[in-house]
């Protein structure tokens, strides 16, 4: 007997396998990253992509904007940005009376998806501009404060290697973001399929599959599915597991980290777990969701101390130990 | 029926085979643990016997463990919210049923809610309970049934030692050796043969004893005192043969002197008592025929008057005939011949009695001998122990040489043969000559009854064993402590001294006292003996290869005596 939740569910799946089939027509491989892109954004988050020079993150996110016919603009972050390219700003006007008025000018925030490229080359100011957008989903300039479209999704990109002259994202940025995805380089057979596609005369091209409506209400089964409070629970332990603080944390935890997740993890953990849930056709959120999803959520969620940092730990390593160490629910 | 109620129900069924499977293999697990220490026991018992304490201890112990831990299995009983993680492990279904049992206990309004208990349902419903659990035998149980298997075995080795727990047999507290069961066995028969004759319960009382012994109630040195006091017991009211002996060839002596008690005199010369009543009863049958009796008057009235103890009642019966005849009056006369003749076998189940009591008496002593000997050893070897000597086991070994060469030199003194052939003789048979009391084996140093006795040959010899004794001394002024072995001078011989009398029983006295070998015969026979002897340098007799084997002192040598 199916019900309007199966038939729900079902559209989720058949509408998320569209998109990721349409954008893989241009990004060879790389599925996991298109999938934590596309969980980010039905999940009202924000994603910050790693990796790089020339692995396509920016063709990722110019194809999904594509994809799902959105507005996209595209924001090269350098140095001498100022937040007010990115905001907009309001600017002197004459009227047909020859008064003048200022009027605001929309900056390329005022996007459904909006792509940072290499964000950690901008100053903190401007990167700053960033925050309220992301997270209030409206920019104020001046003393008018203007809402953003709906959707909002931001799609940040930074280089991990050439970090002269750049700016760390700050920790309340950083924690911004849903999902912080690292894009390895290619395999050899994904290198292939690359090229084949790459240096023909014609390019493949994507189709429309999605609308901003569609996205939307795409959006409100995620939020409906139930977890259970011992999986809630353990989804707790994990977050709480990267503070190095009682009675969760790991030796590795006391040594390396600074300060760990913050609430935003947690909420990470549990809604990309029933993105996954959605996507493997349940309606209730497991353990193995929470898993599938704790490596995006929480690497960027936590800060490594001195000694961290001159170990160069990797928080990947530090969140494996506490997901092999975390016991699930009985 | 639900979707909720059917998770529960299904959820109850999987924990009950979840349980049922665990406990299976669990007390398998354990009760191949288990099994181990009686299985080791039992193989440690084929090595070192245990003791019917020491198993019924370990046993009650095991059986105690073994329970504790079946009721702590038993009682441990898994939760369906266990039941519905294991199901979600073993199924596969990523925390499908383990949610909705949760939503169940905490119910929401929800279409997603109800729609996750739905599916939930219609999952489990759709598992194989038999495949997803199945009831499989564990592994350990074919070791446990090994493990039973072969304790089983064990206790149906067919070893003289092996003894079968299932049958709730072990080792007893204390094993007397086979001689000493040889030595209990004779004197039991003997105390039995002797209780036909008399009135004894010493047979019954001797295996309460050993049966004490045996489970451990009394140790050996007790066993020993017991034993003593039933030796003590068979020596009260003992008869003193020697004097009997005496008595009954001096009557014989003087009833030869008339024919027609000739024939009873030499059987009570012989000792045939039996015979000697046979012929009184045949003499008191011509008695009816009126002959003449003034002579068998006068023999009577002779033999009336060698009174001893022990023989008053026949003297009284001989002289109450002789009285009779006197008088004319031979029915009277009859009547008391009739008698005398039931006295002489009355005496005679009296001394047969006697003799067994004797030799019952002397088989006691030996056992109790034995176990004071081997008490003393372990005396002495605990001792060493806590001394620390590192000779101890040395030692030991010497103690249980010392000890089985002492119970040899007692057998071959009493042993099963000599025993046996004591034991078929008849009392009498082999009394011709009953020697006195201090009579011994023919070198009587003064000889007061046996002056008859020739006299000849080295004193008597005895190798006397004496015990080592450690001495703590000084050497010279230094403080280094040194141990001084010699033997002691007062130590006591470990030789049985049958010649002291204060050591021997009135019974024991007359045992030793029997020999049936005339003092006329013994130095031809012990000089033939020699004579046959075989020299060291070669393997014929001492008489065929020198001739003055007859100026060789007749008596014992040393060596004679061992």
């Amino acid at each position: 007997m199916s019900t309007a939740i199966d038939q729900q569910v079902e559209t989720f799946q058949e509408q998320f396998k569209r998109v990721r089939e349409e954008v893989s027509k241009v990004i060879v491989g790389y599925g996991e990253i298109i999938d934590g892109v596309i969980m980010s954004m039905l999940a009202g988050g924000h994603v910050l992509l790693e990796g790089v020079p020339g692995l396509g993150k920016t063709k990722l996110v110019s194809t999904l904007s594509d994809v799902m016919r959105l507005k996209f603009s595209r924001i090269q972050f350098t140095p001498d940005l100022m937040p007010a390219d990115i905001t907009g700003t309001n600017v002197v006007q004459e009227d047909a009376m020859g008064e003048k008025f200022l009027e605001f000018q929309p900056g390329p925030i005022f996007s459904n998806i909006v792509l940072a490229d290499e964000v950690n080359r901008a100053t903190p100011k401007t990167q700053s501009a960033l925050l309220e957008a992301m997270e209030e989903r409206s920019v104020t300039v001046g003393k008018r404060t203007h809402k953003l479209d709906s959707p909002f999704f931001v799609l940040a990109t930074q280089n991990p290697l050439e970090m002269e002259g750049t700016y760390p994202l700050p920790e309340a940025q950083l924690d911004r973001f849903f999902l912080k995805l690292k894009v390895d380089y290619p395999t050899k057979e994904s290198l292939h399929t690359i090229l084949n596609r790459t240096t023909k005369n014609k390019e493949p091209e994507v189709n429309r599959v999605l609308g901003q409506g569609e996205v939307l209400d795409m959006r409100k089964p995620v939020r409906a599915v139930p977890i259970a409070r011992p999986v809630q629970d353990y989804a707790i332990r994990i977050t709480l597991a990267t503070h190095p603080r009682p009675p969760f944390a790991l030796p590795m935890t006391y040594k390396y980290v600074r300060y760990g997740s913050s609430p935003r993890g947690a909420q990470a953990l549990v809604i990309g777990g029933k993105i996954r849930a959605l996507l493997k056709n349940r309606v209730h959120v497991s353990c193995d969701d929470v898993r599938a999803v704790a490596y995006g959520a929480l690497r960027h969620r936590i800060l490594l101390n001195f000694e961290g940092e001159a170990e160069r730990v990797d928080t990947d390593t530090i969140i494996k130990g506490i997901l092999e160490s975390t016991p699930e629910p009985n | 029926m639900s979707d909720r109620e059917i998770i529960i129900a299904w959820l109850k069924r999987v924990e009950r085979r979840i349980r049922t499977n665990r406990l299976f293999r669990e007390l398998t697990f354990g009760s191949t643990l288990f099994f181990i220490f009686p299985l080791g026991l039992k193989a440690w018992d084929l090595f070192s016997p245990f003791r019917a304490r020491t198993l019924t201890i370990f046993f009650t112990l095991w059986t105690v463990g073994f329970g504790a831990y079946l009721v702590w299995r038993l009682l441990q009983k898994g939760t369906i919210g266990q039941a519905a993680a294991s199901v979600d492990t073993k199924a596969e279904l990523h925390d499908e049923i383990k949610t909705a049992l949760w939503f169940i206990d905490n119910p929401r309004s929800s279409e997603w809610v109800d729609t996750q208990i739905r599916r939930a349902a219609r999952d489990a419903q759709a598992i194989n309970l038999d495949r997803l659990y199945p009831r499989n035998v564990p592994r350990t149980s074919y070791l446990a049934v090994a493990m039973i298997l072969v304790f089983v075995a064990l206790n149906f080795v067919p070893l003289s030692w092996n003894h079968n727990w299932l049958t709730l047999q072990a080792a007893p507290a204390f094993t007397l050796t086979d001689k000493e069961q040889a030595i209990l066995e004779l004197t039991k028969e003997l105390l039995i043969r002797a209780e036909k004759l008399q009135q004894s319960e010493l047979a019954k009382r001797l295996e309460d004893i050993i049966q004490k012994l045996e489970e451990g109630k009394i140790d050996p040195s007790q066993a020993a005192e017991l034993l003593e006091d039933i030796q003590n017991q068979l020596g009260e009211g003992n008869l003193d043969l020697g004097s009997i002996n005496e008595g009954l060839e001096e009557i014989a002596k003087d009833l030869q002197q008339f024919e027609k008690t000739r024939a009873t005199a030499n059987a009570l010369m012989e000792k045939e008592l039996q015979i000697a009543a046979d012929e009184l009863r045949k003499l008191a049958e011509q008695l009816q025929k009126n002959e003449s009796s003034k002579e068998l008057e006068q023999s009577l009235q002779q033999a009336s008057e060698n009174s001893r103890p022990g023989l008053e009642d026949l003297t009284k019966d001989l002289k109450e005939a002789a009285e009779n005849l006197k008088n004319r009056d031979q029915q009277n006369a009859q009547d008391a011949l009739q008698q005398a003749a039931q006295e002489l076998e009355k005496l005679q189940q009296k001394m047969e009695a006697q003799q067994l009591k004797n030799l019952a008496g002397q088989q006691l002593q030996s056992l109790e001998q034995s176990l004071r000997q081997r008490q003393q050893n372990g005396q002495q070897s605990r001792k060493d122990q806590q001394q620390g000597q590192p000779q101890s086991a040395q030692g030991e070994k010497g103690q249980a040489e010392q000890g089985d060469s002492e119970g040899s030199s007692q057998q071959s003194s009493l042993g099963e043969e000599g025993q046996a052939d004591q034991l078929s003789r008849q009392p009498g048979e082999g009394g011709a000559a009953q020697p006195g009391s201090n009579e011994g084996s023919g070198l009587m140093p003064s000889g007061q009854r046996g002056g008859n006795a020739p006299r000849e040959g080295a004193p008597t010899e005895l190798d006397v064993k004496l015990q080592a004794e450690k001495l703590a001394g000084m050497k010279d002024q230094g403080t280094k402590p040194e141990d001084i072995e010699e033997a002691s001078k007062q130590e006591r011989s470990r030789l049985d001294y049958r010649n002291v009398k204060s050591e021997l029983s009135p019974a024991q006295k007359d045992l030793l006292n029997q020999d049936r070998i005339p003092w006329e015969y013994r130095p031809l026979i012990k000089n033939y003996f020699q004579a046959i002897r075989p020299t060291p340098g070669g393997g014929g007799p001492a008489g065929h290869q020198q001739n003055s084997s007859s100026s060789r002192p007749v008596g014992p040598t040393p060596t004679d005596k061992k």
